[in-house]
């Protein structure tokens, strides 16, 4: 049968049912096959299009709508375009409830391939003139402005062409419209409709339908789910009001009468389009205002508590000065700016009681001057010596010090736009002063001088070095404070880098000479560390280490001092770099030196002194590329395993020389250094070269390569093991040591086999006799160690490796049973270790077991248990309020825990769980405590450790206004 | 409320540093006894009713004025006023009491008097900080102790 479109009843169909409706995709199909042209279609709809009634007109013109919405955009030609367009333009002047498929209808024609924009003239303008857009739908005006955006996307030359007609209706169709989403899409579009369409006299009127939405106050309604923000739409509306430099006058004024306003938002909204307008308009557009806006803008720039306000009016007097330094040349409005700033702020600083006080204008001051190159100009030339002066006339030193921080802070600008040679007779004093400063032995005014020194270093004449250094050696030398000491150290850095010459003969040949080995150990500790810290610099490298180096094959009795001295120094990655390192062992042979050392010092020496020597050894050879390190092994490998058989002390120099190796080094040696670190980590007497042992062991198995390599160690390991842990029932707890450590290589390493052994050490821990090891194993895995298994140390550490640990973790002690009370301590001391390390947002999904075990852990007396799952209870406290439910259970813990008499950590830190609590808990939950708290707290008040009294003050106070009025808390 | 602040324009001076932590506040062995600093630092946060700056910075409370006898278990705090006829005096005085009342242990006597000279009814505040009951009283009442509340919190 023939469908109804192909007959003339097709308009006594729509004009009946409804379904005729769903049908428009087959026609759409049949119109695309060409069983049926367009006009066809029309002709069969005419008698709906033309019915005299309204309502079945409207059913027409809904149905044409729908069928062009479907249609392929390529599908309509030209001539048959217009045709249409010519038809919906005279249904323009129709009734108009017609009206809103009109335009959606010719909305779906401009997104035609073959529409011409010259079509559009005659559409306008009817619509300007028929449609009253104020009484149309949301929907429908904004298909309105749709209709405008892509008349201006399809051919914006055409628009132009249109010019002042388009404006003229722009302005009518868009008043008062106040819809906030057809707000923002308007917002968003107007900018470019009024920078490419010529407004002409329009002007005036443009910006007055955009600015009377200005500054926009709205509040969207709670429960709309695609809610605009008031923020939203006064970003938005920014753009518009100064989108042509035309605005500027009209904008301005605006501006400065809201920024007078005593609306907070006004105020916001206006300091931000100040400083948006400040990209388009003209500079002289601001000439005439600049007085009064700087006036504004002081009021609020010294806002007392609000300091959104106060970031905004810095950002907009930036903006500002910015603006105006660019026509500083012509114009006097820029200096006449500047200099009320400054009198403004100098006046503010003259009367400055407190630092607060003082830093506020400063800051103003700052701003002015980073603004642009001629205020920094100007505000150098005069703040300089103004500050210079207020230093010496004030005598509160922490007012003196703030000045100091004030001048660096400036010069730093000065720097940035580089207009040294400008200012250079101002800034010169600069050093002067920080040496006037510095003069005064108290600490503040040593750091302050100095870290200003270190910022001003470049025009440091070289006339003042001497007294500086005169200073800072001493400080060096025989500073009691370490801050003062560092920042002394870092200072003669700074000035080595610029003066190498004055440096080396004041300081390293001079009075800090290193062959001077006083009496005084102390003072030598600090010149030794002054000495090595220059050594980083190139022009002293050679001098200084070639020295060292001397003092340490010469074995005199201060050269522990120096090994460690060098071996601190080294580890400074910010001094040292590993090409540094590299360079030092290539020219002057680190290693050799101090190998011989060790071997000297090891049948004496007490360990302390010679750990500074592994320590030395290990970080050189971190450092070195591949075939350095294979180099070094071969030289010295053999001697060291030949004296490793007489003594297992010198196993800690194989250790120094394999674990800190690339993970591509390998050698024939290898598996003797396995087997030989299996056997020392075993059976040697000294703990400290079992563990030794057992990091060797771990370093090998985390860094040999995958695949053979490893398999082969990883047998020869587990062979190794396999034979000996049958003999003899005292090697367990070494056994459980190094299962430790191995199951920590391998998890970092990523690999799977970590399961194995960690099943091993889970598995023995319901045994009395060997549970606390199995924890000690645990905390092993857990803890992170600088000198083991680190990055530095050239390890793979697997990324989320804790969560690995933590899951597998807590599968494996699942499956316990009731654990006997002699191991329960050490089970929850092991989770205590795994909670400790594992990243809180893992245990956060975890809160109800995780809460459960460390309420279990708050009966024991254990110290460090305590600690850690006091510190896993306050993070599960802030971050959920899950343990409501057991608040009779663990207020009382933790009250008991406020008297433990052993450790004032355990007392303050379970204060500060009670403070938590009453921070976070509902109020309801807390109420039913209150009473007893306050009471059971009360002697905690006099505890004989002040910081003890503090936390207890802190919780007191905080259950104090539980529920009390004045409680600044929501429930 | 619409009444302005009895004194407009403060001065205003720097906040001290906090007390620094010495090696023997660590040492479980040693017994830190009370001394003025500990007293200090529990009321110096407290805030002034009127503007938004603490006791400290306005200086109404000093470590010089306050004396502390560990083994009579005395605490005695004066506090000044920045000017004469501050209305607020009695207020300042009775929240910070309430704080010592609340933070120090129960065997210190505190007695908190307007510092000699600095006020206008300087006898008449005195005595009813001193009188036990009428401050009991002044915290029964629920918007006297919401402002206590506020300005200790």
């Amino acid at each position: 049968m023939e469908s109804v479109w192909f007959k003339p009843e097709l308009s006594d169909a729509i004009m009946q049912n409804d379904e005729i409706f769903e049908s428009t995709t087959s026609i759409v199909t049949d119109i695309v096959a060409e069983h049926i042209d367009l006009s066809h279609i029309i002709e069969n709809m005419g008698a709906v299009l033309t019915h005299k009634e309204t309502e079945k007109r409207c059913r027409g013109m809904k149905f044409y709508t729908k069928i062009l919405r479907e249609l392929p955009k390529s599908i309509l030609s030209e001539t048959q375009i217009q045709f249409i367009s010519t038809f919906y333009i005279g249904r323009l002047n129709d009734h108009h409830s017609i009206i809103p498929s009109v335009i959606e209808g010719y909305l779906a024609l401009i997104d035609m391939n073959n529409y011409k924009a010259n079509n559009s003239a005659n559409f306008l303008a009817t619509l300007f003139r028929e449609v009253s857009c104020q009484s149309q739908l949301r929907q429908d005006r904004y298909n309105i402005y749709l209709v405008i955006q892509k008349l201006m996307e399809k051919d914006i030359d055409y628009c132009k062409q249109l010019g002042p007609d388009l404006v003229c209706g722009m302005v009518s169709i868009m008043d008062g419209e106040r819809d906030p989403r057809n707000l923002i899409f308007l917002f968003n579009f107007l900018p470019k409709f009024i920078k490419t369409i010529p407004i002409g006299h329009l002007t005036e009127e443009m910006f007055d339908v955009i600015s009377c939405y200005y500054p926009i106050d709205f509040h969207p309604s709670p429960d709309d789910p695609a809610a605009v923000t008031r923020d939203d739409l006064a970003k938005a509306l920014c753009p518009c009001l100064c989108a042509i430099p035309e605005f500027g006058e009209q904008c301005l004024i605006m501006l400065m009468e809201k920024l007078d306003s005593s609306l907070r938002l006004a105020k916001l909204d206006s300091l931000a389009l100040l400083v948006e307008s400040c990209k388009t308009f003209k500079s002289e557009t601001y000439c005439p205002f600049s007085k009064a806006l700087w006036s504004s803008i002081n009021r609020d720039i010294n806002h007392k508590t609000d300091d959104e306000i106060k970031m905004a009016s810095h950002e907009a007097l930036s903006a500002l000065v910015a603006k105006l330094a660019l026509i500083a040349n012509t114009d006097q409005s820029f200096e006449n700016l500047v200099k009320s700033i400054l009198i403004a702020n100098q006046t503010a600083i003259a009367e400055a009681k407190t630092v607060a006080q003082f830093v506020q204008p400063t800051k103003v001051l700052l701003t002015t001057a980073n603004a642009s190159k001629e205020s920094c100009v100007v505000i150098t030339r005069c703040m300089v010596p103004a500050t210079i002066s207020y230093y010496e006339f004030k005598t509160s030193p922490k007012l003196q010090i703030a000045s100091l921080d004030f001048l660096g802070d400036l010069y730093d600008i000065v720097k940035h736009w580089d207009v040294l040679e400008l200012v250079k007779a101002q800034v010169n004093e600069i050093p002067k002063l920080c040496l006037t400063t510095v003069s005064n032995p108290a600490k503040d005014f040593q750091i302050a001088g100095f870290k200003t020194l270190i910022r001003v270093k470049d025009i440091l004449r070289s006339d003042l070095i001497l007294p500086f250094v005169e200073i800072l050696t001493h400080n060096a030398q025989h500073s009691q404070d370490t801050d003062v000491l560092s920042i002394s150290v870092e200072t003669i850095h700074a000035i080595a880098k610029k003066y190498p010459e004055l440096i080396m003969n004041l300081v390293v040949r001079g009075n800090c000479q290193i062959s001077n080995l006083t009496q005084d150990k102390v003072a030598l500790q600090k010149r030794l560390h002054l000495l090595t810290n220059l050594a980083s610099i190139d022009d002293f490298t050679k001098v200084i280490i070639e020295d060292i180096l001397r003092l340490i094959s010469t074995f005199e009795k201060g050269t522990n001092l120096v090994v460690e001295a060098l071996s601190d120094s080294l580890s400074i990655a910010s001094f040292y770099t590993s090409e540094k390192v590299m360079q030092i062992e290539s020219d002057h042979g680190l290693i050799e030196p101090v190998l011989a050392w060790l071997y000297k010092e090891i049948p004496s020496g007490n360990q302390d002194t010679l750990a500074h020597g592994y320590t030395l050894v290990s970080n050189t050879i971190s450092s070195l590329p591949a075939e350095k390190q294979q180099n070094i092994l071969s030289q010295h490998t053999q001697k060291v395993l030949d004296n490793c058989q007489v003594n297992d002390v010198y196993f800690l120099v194989l250790e120094s020389l394999y674990s800190p190796l690339h993970q591509n080094v390998y050698t024939s040696k290898f598996e003797e250094v396995l087997i030989l670190s299996i056997k020392v980590a075993l059976n040697s007497q000294k703990e400290l070269v079992r563990t030794k042992g057992c990091v060797l062991i771990a370093h090998m198995l985390n860094k040999v390569e995958h695949g053979q390599k490893f398999e082969l160690l990883y047998e020869l390991l587990k062979n190794q093991l396999s034979e000996c842990s049958k003999h003899d029932e005292s090697l367990c707890p070494r056994l459980i040591q190094m299962y430790g450590w191995i199951t920590k290589a391998l998890i970092l390493r990523g690999s799977d086999m970590y399961l194995f052994w960690l099943q091993k050490i889970v598995g023995i821990m319901p045994n009395t006799s060997y549970s606390k090891y199995s924890a000690e194993a645990i905390r092993i895995i857990m803890t992170e160690f600088s000198d083991y298994l680190s990055p530095k140390l050239h390890c793979r550490i697997s990324l989320l490796y804790r969560q690995r640990m933590f899951l597998s973790f807590s599968l494996l002690v699942d499956k316990f049973g009731a654990l006997s009370p002699d191991v329960k301590e050490d089970y929850l001391l092991s989770w205590a270790y795994v909670l400790d390390k594992t990243p809180k947002t893992v245990l956060s999904s975890e809160g109800v077991k995780i809460t459960s075990i460390v309420v279990d852990s708050l009966e024991y007396q254990n110290e460090e248990l305590l600690i850690v799952s006091l510190n896993t209870l306050s993070h599960l406290i802030k971050s959920q309020p899950l343990i409501s439910c057991s608040l009779q259970t663990v207020l009382p813990r933790l009250i008991n825990l406020t008297k433990y008499t052993k450790s004032m950590d355990v007392r303050i830190k379970s204060l500060e769980c009670l403070y938590d609590i009453a921070n976070t808990f509902r109020t309801s939950l807390l109420l039913p405590f209150k009473q007893d708290v306050l009471l059971d707290l009360a002697p905690s008040l006099d505890d004989k450790k002040r910081l003890v009294r503090n936390a207890a003050v802190r919780a007191r106070t905080r259950w104090f206004l539980v529920g009390a009025p004045g409680e600044d808390k929501a429930n | 409320m619409t009444k302005t602040a009895d004194n407009v324009n403060p001065d205003i001076y720097d906040k001290g540093s906090e007390r620094e932590i010495t090696s023997s506040d660590y040492d479980e062995n040693i017994e830190d006894l009370f001394d003025e600093r500990e007293i200090f630092d529990l009321i110096r946060n407290i805030n002034d009713p009127e503007h938004p700056l603490t006791l400290e910075e306005l200086r109404v409370v000093e470590e010089s004025n306050i004396k502390v006898d560990n083994i009579k278990n005395l605490v005695h705090v004066s506090f000044t006023p920045t000017i004469p006829h501050c209305s607020m005096a009695t207020l300042i005085g009775l929240s910070i009491r309430v704080q010592l009342l609340r933070a120090l242990p129960a065997r210190f006597k505190v007695e908190v008097e307007i510092t000699p000279g600095s006020h206008a009814s300087e006898y008449a505040v005195n005595k009813q900080l001193a009188d036990k009951e009428r401050v009991a009283a002044a915290l029964e009442n629920n918007n006297l102790l919401q402002i206590i509340n506020q300005c200790i919190a």
